[in-house]
Formats: structure tokens, sequence, C-alpha cells
């Protein structure tokens, strides 16, 4: 029988779940008679995990897509401008030690090799680091600025943004959208069991109030327990433990010292002896969290490390411990179901790709909803093809940003070890000691870093590539001497015309953009 | 900036206020604020654009005199050469005060105004201390202006969300083979004027706002009658 799809059935709230029931409703019309229904099940009893507070800039798709004013946005949920991240102690771990991954490309990048031309002008005098001599936006960040003024349309911007927000609130601010808007069905209700079809489909889920709720779809967004696909289905874990070794968080919530207080426009991220902290600026705090090795380091030096960076207040504030598995389930899609967010798998928060993955995957079904239960199976095939494809292109380049270090502690000395980089980043490894990333390196329909970002992280912590089998690649110095003279240029702008973080952010609050 | 202060009739008894001068308060305005009310005495002349204020970002109408920031084409010999002077420029040298919601708006005059004296124009007070009909015309004509902020706000507000504005875009090059890009201006988008279902007509019906919705269309034709009298400013 080819069933048709009528019903999906999303088991679990927080940002994965309500940010795919309301993908799904509002591209398949659910406020309609004729539209799908999107039923969501929710536990009122399991809290939320809360993980990811940065963004990439697809959020402003997203948060389009599902028909939210960008002002309502930032009033209701703490949030505040991304312009990328700043890598501190990186390399060497000395004072001065820090590098750019900004969210604008290289000036005429894919034009000319750009990064050739920095690679033969480095220390000469005059020249800065290479993301503030290609791109406008260290720029921006080092002076708090924010990416646009209060006279730019909402989501349209002056430098590349995404959003630094707080999870909790922005998990809220979607749940009363979808039910306020988009007419998703709300049960609140804990399932307590999976009841399978003949084929092996999840025909119903049993809730303790509700009885069984059928669908043709069930999607997982069950977070950590991953109820549907891990419990029910027994797909694998698979661990990427070996190659990124972060498997501890400590967290901390600090609030600004006053409310006007400057807002900083990109993540911070500062290397420590056995890991790395987050540091991200909000509207009322900043998010600020250890993540490291327990291989590497006791959670005593680790609450330690982190008392150090958040300073004196430390002592007053709530330290919550995540546990960070880093990985993913073998298989997202299996029959009739599909596990999104955190029951499909986790890393360390290095680059935000948490948030990006729930959202790339509720892109995917929302515009590829099988409607027949043979579509499904094909769908469910390219599913699993491509976020296992994107899997193993984020954790590729999260290592890039471990292998370059010259740190001399154990964990970053571990993070060199040739054992511990697969070997497709080995490979491109190869290529990239004779040119630089280029976007025949990143060919499929579905990459998630760009070429360009590979540019900023390589030389950003100061890898060289040899062009002396190619020194003609330098023939084009007119373009490079007008690259980077436009790119001073705008320099000099943004700084002249921007507003800080802070002063955008009142006047967001105050006034509002318009939609044009 | 304008130096406002709250009018009273101890301090301000004496004063006088040259009417013919206020027009020099528009001299060198490139934009002039506009309220729905006087669109249509607008729209005969000068090109009615929506722009973003500097400061809020918030749209607001203005009528177009110039191509950049100072220019007036329409101040020549010292004189306005308009056939009607916008609100804006009329209401000279008054201002509504920032009143506190509790209480009633308070009149202020810009004490920097070339209109004032104590000699020359139109009295405020009387002798007594009393308001003149100059006073209360001029106060009529800041209510006006009040009350068509309030319109406007709605008028704005009904175009955003029916999506019918679009950006305008236009390179106009001049006589003398100068051109310039106008940035920043926004107008209503005839196609999804046109577009619109009944209901949403009905309901830009019920508001009384289509005169104006046309108006703002209509005006843009005055786009041409503005580079007409640039032309003639640069001679050629």
């Amino acid at each position: 029988m080819n069933k048709l799809t009528k019903t999906v059935v999303i088991v679990g709230g927080g940002i994965a779940g309500w940010l795919t029931a309301g993908r799904l409703a509002a591209k398949h019309k659910s406020n309609t008679e004729q539209g799908l229904k999107v039923i969501l099940i929710e536990s009122e009893n399991i809290p939320t995990v809360g993980v990811g507070e940065g963004t990439w800039p697809t959020m402003r798709s997203t948060l389009i897509a599902l028909g939210i004013r960008e002002t309502d946005f930032i009033r209701e949920c703490d949030a505040s401008f991304k312009q990328g991240a700043k890598f501190v102690k990186w390399v060497d771990g000395s004072e001065d030690d820090f590098y750019y991954h900004p969210l604008v490309l290289p000036q005429g990048f894919g034009q000319g090799d750009l990064a050739a031309h920095w690679l033969s002008r480095q220390g000469n005098e005059g020249v800065s680091s290479f993301s503030n001599e290609v791109c406008y936006q260290e720029a921006i960040c080092e002076n708090d600025l924010a990416p646009k003024t209060i006279r730019t349309a909402e989501y349209a911007d002056v430098a590349n943004y995404a959003y630094h927000l707080d999870s909790g609130k922005f998990a809220k601010f979607l749940q009363k959208h979808c039910l306020e808007k988009l007419g998703i069905t709300h049960i609140v209700d804990d399932v307590i069991g999976v009841n399978s079809a003949d084929n092996g489909d999840i025909a119903t889920v049993s809730t303790e109030k509700n009885g069984d709720i059928s669908g043709e779809l069930f999607i997982d967004c069950t977070g950590f327990s991953s109820l549907l696909i891990g419990k029910h289905y027994q797909i694998p874990f698979k661990s990427c433990q070996d190659t990124l070794f972060i498997d501890s968080a400590l967290a901390v919530q600090l609030p600004h010292d006053d409310a006007q207080a400057d807002i900083t426009s990109h993540t911070i991220s500062t290397g420590q002896e056995a890991g790395w902290i987050w540091d991200i600026g909000l509207q009322h705090r900043r998010g600020i969290g250890y993540v490291y090795s327990s291989k590497h380091s006791t959670e005593e030096q680790a609450r330690a490390v982190l008392a150090e960076y958040v300073g004196e207040k430390f002592e007053s504030l709530t330290v919550k411990k995540i546990p960070v598995v880093s990985g993913h389930r073998e298989k997202l899609w299996q029959n009739n179901c599909v596990a999104i967010g955190l029951s499909a798998g986790f890393l360390e928060p290095l680059e935000a790709s948490a948030l990006v993955q729930i959202e790339l995957s509720a892109q995917m079904i929302s515009e590829q909803l099988p409607q027949t239960r043979d579509a499904m199976n094909v769908i469910g095939k390219r599913f699993n093809e491509i976020a296992l494809y994107r899997w193993g292109k984020i954790i590729n380049f999260l290592k890039l940003h471990y292998i370059l270090n010259k740190r001399s502690e154990p964990f970053w000395v571990d993070n060199r070890d040739p054992e511990t980089i697969p070997q497709s980043l080995q490979d491109l490894m190869i290529l990239w000691k004779h040119r630089s990333p280029a976007d025949c390196d990143f060919t499929s329909n579905n990459e998630v870093f760009p070429a360009a970002s590979y540019q900023y992280i390589l030389y950003g912590m100061g890898f060289e590539t040899d062009y002396s089998n190619t020194p003609y690649v330098l023939n084009d110095s007119d373009f490079a001497e007008e690259k980077f003279a436009q790119n001073k240029k705008l320099i000099n702008k943004a700084v002249a015309t921007l507003p800080t973080n802070r002063e955008l952010i009142n006047k967001i609050k105050e006034f509002g953009f318009s939609r044009i | 900036m304008a130096q406002l202060v709250a009018i009273d009739n101890k301090n301000h008894l004496n004063l006088k206020v040259d009417v013919s001068k206020a027009e020099l308060h528009g001299a060198s305005l490139h934009l002039v604020p506009a309220v729905v009310s006087e669109f249509a005495n607008m729209a005969v002349q000068y090109p009615l654009v929506l722009t973003k204020h500097e400061e809020t970002g918030q749209l607001v109408c203005a009528a177009m005199l110039g191509f950049e920031a100072g220019e007036n084409l329409f101040w020549q010999g010292e004189q306005w050469q308009g056939l009607y002077l916008p609100l804006q420029i009329r209401r000279q040298p008054f201002f509504v005060g920032n009143a506190d919601k509790e209480r009633d708006y308070v009149i202020c005059i810009d004490s920097d105004s070339p209109t004032i004296s104590q000699n020359v124009g139109q009295p405020i007070f009387t002798e007594n201390g009393e308001e003149t009909e100059y006073f209360q015309q001029a106060k009529s004509c800041l209510a006006q202006l009040l009350q068509g902020e309030l319109e406007n706000k709605q008028l704005l507000e009904l175009l955003e969300q029916m999506d019918l504005l679009q950006v305008m875009k236009m390179e106009i090059t001049f006589s003398n083979k100068q051109s310039t890009t106008l940035n920043g201006l926004y107008t209503v988008d005839e196609e999804k004027l046109a577009a619109l279902s009944s209901e949403q007509m009905t309901i830009l019906h019920k508001a009384g706002f289509l005169p104006a919705i046309y108006a703002l269309i209509i005006s843009l034709g005055q786009m041409h009658h503005l580079i007409d009298l640039k032309n003639k400013m640069l001679g050629c």
C-alpha cells in the first residue's frame, strides 16, 4: 500500500522540534484545511538542553521562511549580531596570538588568488594579518560595531552576519510563533512507547494521557535520549572522539556589569590547556563555557581554568556541566523516521555547527517532504547521504582548527598526531601545500563550509602554501593591489559609519527595522 | 539645530514674527517632511518619496526639493518659488515641545529663528497677554502636523504590512553630463498595488488612504520637473 503523507509527528520540543515543525507547517500550509497536519509532542518533564547560542547567517533565511520579523526575534530572544569568530591562543598561546574567521568572503574571492599575494607580502611593513588584509569585517569586530544600521532593512546587511541568542528564549519564541501563526497541533505529554507496523515502520507512538498518536513520518527531536532513532531502531552511534577529543563542557552565564555594556560582535574562542573557552555576548549577559578533554584535564582543573577566565564573579555563578559525546548516528533516516538535532549527533560548539545542522535538515525535509511511502525510501536514502556527507565535512573542518597549532600541552600535541586526522583532511592538506583552498576542492551542492573558511583558518594559523613551482600565480599584481586597497577603503567606511552593536540593539528595541 | 524655548506670555509678550522670513527655514532643504493631508497639494509640484530617518531608521514621507543635501531647487532669488509652501516650513518658528504624556503639548519657539524680533512682524500676544489670531492660526498649523504624523504612521504601517513598498533606483544624468544616483528612497510598488485582493483594497479605501497612495505614485512625474529645474540652474 502506497500511503500518502498526511500527518507528520514530531517527538520533542526544544529548538530542533519547533524549528522543524515551523518549517514544515509554513511550507505545507498547516494553518489551512488542505495543509499537512503537523503534530508536536512535548514532555513537560524533560528539560531542554539549550545547546548552541551561536548561529550561522543561514538563520536569517530560516527566520524569513518561518514568517518571523527580525525585530521581534531580536527583542525577544536576547539576540545580538555575530560576525564570525575570533580564535585567541590557538596557535602558540602567546598574548598576541589571535586570528579571525569572519563571515564576509575575501575580496575578489573566486576572481583571483588573493591568498597567494598576501603570502608573498606577509611580514612586509604595513601588511597585517590575512583576515584583516583581505576582509573588512575583522576591523568591524575589533571595534564592537554592528553589521548594519537602523536604516538597513530587516535581514539585509552591510556586512554578512549571524546571531548570538539565548537558546531557552529562542525555543519559547519559536513555540509561540508556531502555535499562534502556523497551525501546529501541540500535545504536551510523555511518549511511553513506540509501536511498529508490519513493515518495520513506526505506526504510532503511545502517550501517557493522549493515547496512540499516528502519522506517516516521525521526526525524532528527543535530544540526547534519541528515543526513536537510537532506542527504538537501535541505529549505532558513530563516535569521532579519536579525532575530536573534547568530551566535557562547563558553562556559566555572566550578566553584563551594566545594561549598556559593549556587546562583542563575534564569538571569542580562547585556547586553554586542554580545550577552549567560548565567550558569547548577548544583550543582558555573556554565555561562557569551557569545553575540554577529560583525558587531558580533571574537572577540578577545568573549573580553575574557567574561573580564571571569568574572574572574580565566577564564585557567584551556577556552573552547568554538559557531556559532549562527539559523533552521530550511522544513519539519520530509518524507515519512516528521521532524527534532527541532538538525537542525530553532537559535536563541540566550535564553529556553531549545531543549530545550522538543524536548519539544514529541517529545510531539506520541508522542501522534499516525501508525499508517498515509496518516495520516503528515496528521500530517506538521499537524506542519509547528504547528512553523513555534512557530518564528515564538519568534523574535518573542526579538526583543521587543531592540527596547525604549535602549543606544547599534551592536548595540543596529541591533536597534531596524524593518526587522529581523517585521511580526507590529510589529502586536502597535501594539495594546499602548493595552492590555496579553492572552490574546486568543495564541489558538492551540500557543502557546509566554503573554501574561503578554510583559507581563513589555514592562513590565520600561519600555514605556508609554497608557490615556488608556480610563481606566475603572482603575475596579476594589479588585481591584488586593487583588492587590498579596496579592502582598506571598506574598513575606513565601515568604521566611520556603523553604530556599535549596543547602539543598534537599543535602536531596534525602540524603533525596529523596516521591512524594506 | 533649533533652540527651542517654551512660549509664555511673560517672557514672550513683545515677541513678533516676520512671516515672510519663515521660508528661509527651507532655503537649503533637499527633502522636506510631508503629511498625508498635504499630499494632494504637493503632488502637483514636488515628487513625494519615502526615506528613512537618519537616527531612527523609520520611514518618513518627504517632498523632494533637490538632488543632494543642501540643494533646494525651489529656492531662487531668496524666495520660495513653489506654489504650495509645505506645512513644515509654514509652521516656522513654532514647534511642539517634548510634552510628557500626562500633560498637554507645550508650544515652543525656535529662539534662533531669523523670523523673530521685538519690532517687525506679527505679535503672538496682545498687550494683555492673550493669544493673537495669528498665534492661534500657527497653533492650528501645528495641530495639523501632529494629526498628520499619526496618519503618516498608519499609512506607512499599512504599506509595509501589505508589502507595497519598493526601493526607488534612479540614475539621472543632467544636461552638463554629470550624473547622480538616487539612494535610500522608496515608493509604492504599482504592480503590487494592482495585485491586491479586494479585501486589502477595501482596507485601504476605508482607512481613506487611496488618494494619498495615488498621490505618491503620480507625484513621481514631478521628477522631470525637478530635473528641469536643476538643468536650468546649471545653465544648460
